[in-house]
């Protein structure tokens, strides 16, 4: 259960939830799509009510159990949640701007990286073009070379389309450099705001505690965080 | 050519029996329901729900016989009825479908087993649910299952993309607005359903590998869900054929084989994807 989850981010920008395992992330961000039924409050997206404006909503779950050897092709997958269908330029407009190229169209989805398939997952999240795309830990289960590309697919949407980005997220350096907001959640909202007003040493150290492993430092008046490498207790 | 002529006249004699011919209209109708439904049984991993279900009508059916009202609508009806607790419990006690599946199939059959207890005398109408029986369809049975058959079908075909997105990725196809409840209530009715039609040619025993069968074999010959759903048609449409064919001529249980029929295709699929 998550209380006193009250905090607003701004249109257009992206927004970070961070948090320890089990501290609510992604029971918050079902909620707010309302997957989870809310046992009080309300959830506004742009103004109005979430129910009312949910079409207006891009989703990328957490975890994708997918039986990889199911025959489907990425383009038929894409065109699932199309009632009325999707002409093809579409699609190949879509698959290129997660920096896929149009010959993954034909290939089964089973068959695809980890990070090919969380990029055909957001394909599929921004075919109605919407105007927030909820990620829930987009970064899960993909090598470092994959995560440059999916952020470099998060900013794109958000700076070419204007599209509100909000996501779940456990890599605190991508947060402090990416993001415009960071919401803090332990069971309860603990701090929202700018990274350079959020990630201090301290917060963190409440919301992960002491060994969170996390250092700061600062650019340019900004902090940066970054994770610790820590040796093996028995390395020497 | 010429040594295809007595198996020709052979088909030819098999057609003009009006049994055989409601058991093969009969027939190809439920191996095209049960194979389209086997799809998202297999993708959504609940192979034991139809097994399940299809045991469970053993309660209806020895309803039926004590009540001495015909058995499918009754069968239906529980059939039915078990599919939809099964659905709610599923969503509200938050316990996997298998383990319920399994309380309520046993529970059910035990049930059925208790009733059979007291009718009296050799129940053919049982005998045949059990393992299937191409002589006890009757034009009733071959209306019913053509109208409920068309039903489901037509459902089907207008939401096989919503159907298929909401079993790969239910959170993400209820965000897009598909109305998830709905379509998975009908699902699970619609499973209920086609089991228990499957049952008058298959038996109880055996009616669960007309949904699995199909799917798993056209699983390992297609690249594409197109390709996938239509080869998974025409392995069920051959196999309900090849299967009802022997049994007629060979005078063998249709139920065990259609299911064999099904299980060689299985096999020299396999076959052939090993050798690739």
């Amino acid at each position: 259960m998550v209380e006193d989850a009250h905090f607003q981010i701004p249109e257009g920008s992206i927004a970070a939830l961070i948090g320890p395992n089990g501290s609510g992330k992604t029971t918050l961000m079902k909620a707010i799509l309302g997957l989870i039924p809310l046992r009080s409050g309300d959830v506004f997206l742009f103004g109005k009510h979430a129910h009312q404006v949910r079409h207006l909503a891009g989703y990328v779950p957490q975890r994708f159990s997918f039986d990889g050897s199911f025959p489907i092709t990425v383009r038929e997958f894409l065109r699932l949640g199309q009632s009325r269908g999707c002409s093809p330029s579409v699609l190949r407009e879509k698959i290129q701007e997660v920096g896929l190229t149009p010959l993954v169209l034909e290939r089964r989805l089973g068959t695809l990286s980890g990070g090919q398939l969380q990029r055909v997952l957001i394909a599929q999240a921004i075919l109605n073009n919407p105007s927030i795309l909820f990620l829930d830990e987009p970064s899960t289960g993909i090598d470092v070379s994959g995560e440059a590309l999916l952020h470099d697919v998060i900013q794109h949407l958000n700076r070419e389309h204007g599209t509100t980005v909000f996501m779940v997220s456990h890599d605190l350096a991508m947060v402090s450099d990416m993001v415009d907001t960071v919401v803090c959640i332990n069971r309860r909202i603990l701090c929202a705001g700018a990274p350079r007003e959020v990630l201090t040493h301290r917060t963190l150290a409440e919301l992960f505690g002491d060994r969170s492993g996390v250092y700061e430092h600062w650019h340019d008046e900004v902090p940066h965080v970054h994770e610790k490498i820590r040796s093996h207790p028995n390395a020497h | 050519m010429s040594s295809l002529l007595p198996l020709m006249s052979l088909l030819l004699e098999m057609l003009s029996y009006p049994f055989m011919q409601r058991a093969l209209l009969s027939g190809l109708v439920l191996g095209a329901l049960l194979a389209s439904l086997g799809v998202f049984v297999t993708l959504r991993r609940m192979a034991f729900f139809g097994d399940g279900i299809a045991h469970a009508s053993l309660a209806g059916i020895a309803i039926a016989i004590l009540a001495g009202v015909s058995p499918l609508p009754v069968a239906l009806a529980w059939a039915v009825a078990i599919a939809l607790l099964v659905y709610r419990l599923e969503r509200n006690a938050r316990i996997p479908s298998d383990s319920l599946i399994g309380i309520f199939f046993t529970a059910s059959m035990a049930l059925g087993v208790m009733l059979m207890r007291f009718t009296r005398g050799y129940q053919p109408d049982l005998v045949s649910y059990l393992f299937g029986n191409i002589l006890s369809i009757r034009t009733s049975d071959v209306l019913l299952i053509l109208l409920l058959s068309a039903a489901i079908l037509f459902w089907l075909f207008l939401s096989i993309r919503p159907l298929t997105f909401l079993s790969i990725a239910e959170d993400s196809a209820a965000v897009r607005g598909i109305p998830v409840r709905f379509h998975t209530i009908i699902l699970y009715v619609s499973l209920a359903m086609a089991t228990v039609l499957g049952v008058k040619i298959l038996g109880i025993v055996l009616v669960s590998a007309l949904l699995i069968l199909p799917s798993a074999t056209s699983r390992l010959l297609t690249q594409s869900f197109k390709q996938y759903f239509i080869f998974s048609l025409i392995i069920a449409e051959l196999a309900v054929f090849i299967g009802l064919s022997a049994s007629f001529l060979f005078d063998l249980p249709s139920g065990a084989a259609v299911v064999l029929a099904g299980t060689g295709m299985f096999f020299l699929a396999a076959t052939a994807r090993t050798k690739k």
